[in-house]
């Protein structure tokens, strides 16, 4: 439909296998969605898909910040960028011309120099330096969102493209203009008085789960070789709020407001997200909660993935204690950080490794049963062995170990409401085929992520969480039908779910039916999802990816991070199959061919 | 003694961070914190979720755990994000 799917699609069709992807034929594709800058809350996100210099997988990298919508201005739906160009470029996208100009004098300034020397009032791609010198981990930068993961801005950088910019006055029409302003409306109320979007969200940020990781065994620790830190409440969302917030900070016409002004040596900034907080926090062993702001504010500077850059830092703190690698850096201190970070930006030293991945640390180095990547891709800020069905998500994850693109399944297990218990297997496999499927839809819409929390409705909740007879069958009952839902899901005709989902509880669903003029039953809604996470599979598939790049290493695996909890390790190989079977899949992690026809899909 | 935390709108509610406490177990540590942190906090104290070292009680045997010297209590509102 757009954004994700859209982009995965366009990919998949278009490039040939085997395609380097710092080769000028690799395609960057930006994608937006059918709602994108019609006024809907929260849909502001555009989609950067390409094949990863970090895993060799497809990258779908998720953004906020405004782009999207001014591309949709200057009337396009989605931009696409093959090739290279001989010296630095930024790309001039209006209405009635696309243009290349010369960014000779853009080239080398940081992420926000390079934004205040572009025109005003349109919306800006930006790569650092650290795209520039083809750090693995590159991002991409709007406004102060970052598409961060897996090196897309790494594949900007090899294209010479240093920026894009976009704008015009253009404006989509939904084709029930007046319904739609309606149920845009009503979708903003609904958004507003749900506790999650409309309370938590707001008042801490991501950074709200820091306390709740690591109250549940889930918060990575020291190269995540545990899952409690016991400081972790001096860098959490509570913290942050009690002691830094300036103000909070919205996406382009999002009422969720979730993103945090904070103030660091006199300056305002941007604060750091949950996944940045985690991963140079506990995972460092460090309590310092100014210095991972600063630390924070230097990568999007430099234009650094925070998590893979983050999780670099751990290891080769590791490998420094184990003496395998020649560095200062040591858990549980600050000295040599910013350096480092520098470092990895511009190659320099032992940047030049560190620039290349944690994988390639291990290849180097040793460190391998260590080294916390799933297909290259570096872990987010969740330790899976207090979340196992959330380890199985990082493994089989399209882009490489990713939370979002696993089903982001530590929700139910150890960080929201907690409706299945976190060890144990039972009904995780389908789990994760549930909510991967549910994520994908979304993204598939345009949506943000977070407009997925109206899906829990408070009040079933709240019930839940009285510790009744009932509600512990409740959560029982979500846990054992898990297997049955995912099997449901990847082998049960859309025809199947006819409803239109309650609009309480999906409220993107019928504001895209009213956008585009075509009715979405639930059944078509999932369909999307799963039709999205079979193409960026066969995309894989077709570069060589099976279940044995499927994986994480052995410290996640094999060994326990409670010595008390005998379940407290992510089994794979006993989830791994079973997930393959529910997801119509063969042995070997392929879509299988009835699936595929199910689905309409034509492999290419 | 058992170690209580109180994290998000908990906090705001009862003003602290957290306490300690004798109750035996979660059912006497939830009324007891009701009494302690006043009437704002009942509401919330109904429908909470509650770890005990790390376990969601649901795990365990719901309000009637039994709590031992030395367990760490978590508090939280039941939904969340992130």
């Amino acid at each position: 439909m757009g954004n994700k799917g859209l982009g995965a699609r366009l990919l998949y069709e278009m490039q040939e296998p085997g395609v380097d992807p710092l080769s000028p034929r690799n395609h960057l594709i930006v994608t937006t969605a059918p709602m994108t800058g019609t006024g809907a809350p929260s849909t502001n996100r555009f989609n950067v898909t390409t094949r990863s210099p970090l895993t060799g997988a497809i990258v779908c990298s998720n953004s906020g910040g405004d782009f999207g919508v001014h591309l949709k201005r200057a009337g396009y739906d989605a931009l696409i960028v093959k090739g290279k160009a001989k010296s630095p470029v930024w790309l001039r996208i209006g209405e009635d011309e696309v243009s290349v100009e010369d960014a000779g004098e853009l080239w080398g300034l940081d992420t926000e120099k390079t934004r205040e020397k572009l025109p005003p009032k349109t919306g800006k791609l930006v790569i650092g330096p650290a795209g520039e010198n083809l750090v693995k981990y590159a991002c991409i930068v709007s406004q102060e969102r970052v598409a961060g993961r897996a090196g897309v801005g790494t594949v900007m950088g090899s294209k010479n493209l240093k920026a894009v910019v976009a704008g015009g006055n253009m404006k989509p029409r939904p084709a029930h203009e007046e319904e739609y302003k309606k149920a845009c409306k009503a979708w903003r109320e609904v958004l507003k008085n749900h506790p999650t979007t409309g309370g938590e969200l707001p008042s801490y940020g991501t950074a709200m789960f820091i306390n709740r990781c690591n109250a549940a065994n889930a918060i990575p620790t020291r190269n995540f070789s545990m899952g409690t830190f016991p400081y972790a409440d001096e860098v959490s969302g509570e913290t942050l709020a009690e002691t830094r917030l300036e103000k909070n900070y919205a996406c382009y016409g999002c009422v969720i407001a979730c993103g945090r002004r904070v103030k660091v040596g006199g300056k305002s900034v941007k604060g750091p997200e949950y996944e940045t907080l985690a991963l140079l926090g506990p995972n460092l062993e460090n309590r310092d909660l100014e210095a991972i702001i600063e630390w924070n504010y230097q990568a999007d500077l430099l234009g650094l993935d925070t998590i893979s850059m983050a999780n670099t830092l751990g290891f080769v703190m590791e490998l420094a204690e184990k003496g395998l690698i020649p560095s200062d850096l040591r858990f549980g201190k600050t000295a040599g950080i910013s350096q480092a970070i520098e470092d990895i930006a511009y190659r320099r030293g032992l940047g030049e490794d560190m620039a290349e991945g944690v994988r390639y640390l291990a290849g180097k180095y040793g460190g391998e049963d260590f080294a916390i990547h799933s297909k290259g891709l570096e872990l987010p800020g969740y330790e899976p062995r207090g979340a196992v069905g959330h380890g199985l998500g990082y493994a089989v994850a399209n882009r490489g170990g990713c939370h979002l693109s696993g089903g982001y399944v530590v929700y139910v297990e150890a960080n929201g409401p907690i409706l299945v218990d976190p060890v144990t297997t039972t009904g995780k496999a389908g789990l994760v085929i549930l909510l991967q499927t549910l994520l994908e839809s979304i993204s598939t819409l345009g949506c943000c992520n977070f407009t997925v929390f109206t899906m829990l409705l408070p009040k079933l909740l709240e019930w839940n969480a009285r510790y009744t007879p009932v509600a512990k069958s409740l959560s029982m009952s979500f846990q054992y039908s898990g297997d049955l839902l995912g099997w449901a899901l990847s082998t049960l005709p859309p025809w199947l779910l006819p409803f239109k989902p309650p609009f309480i509880m999906f409220p993107q669903v019928k504001s895209h039916s009213l956008c585009t003029g075509s009715d979405m039953t639930m059944g078509k809604f999932l369909q999307l999802g799963q039709r999205s996470y079979n193409i960026e599979r066969l995309f894989n598939v077709r570069e060589g990816f099976g279940s044995s790049e499927d994986t994480l290493p052995k410290r996640l695996t094999e060994e326990l991070q409670r010595a008390e909890e005998p379940r407290s390790r992510v089994p794979l190989d006993k989830l791994l199959p079973r997930y393959y079977r529910l997801r119509g899949w063969d042995a070997g992690g392929r879509p299988k061919k009835k699936l595929l026809d199910r689905l309409s899909i034509r492999e290419v | 003694m058992v170690t209580v935390k109180f994290f998000a709108s908990l906090r705001r509610a009862s003003g602290v961070t957290g306490y300690k406490s004798e109750a035996r177990s979660v059912a006497e540590l939830l009324k007891e914190a009701e009494k302690l942190y006043g009437p704002g906090m009942a509401a919330s104290l109904k429908a909470c979720t509650v770890l005990v070292n790390g376990r969601n009680i649901h795990f365990l045997k719901g309000r009637r755990t039994r709590l031992e010297d030395g367990d760490e209590v978590a508090l939280f509102p039941p939904l969340g994000g992130g």
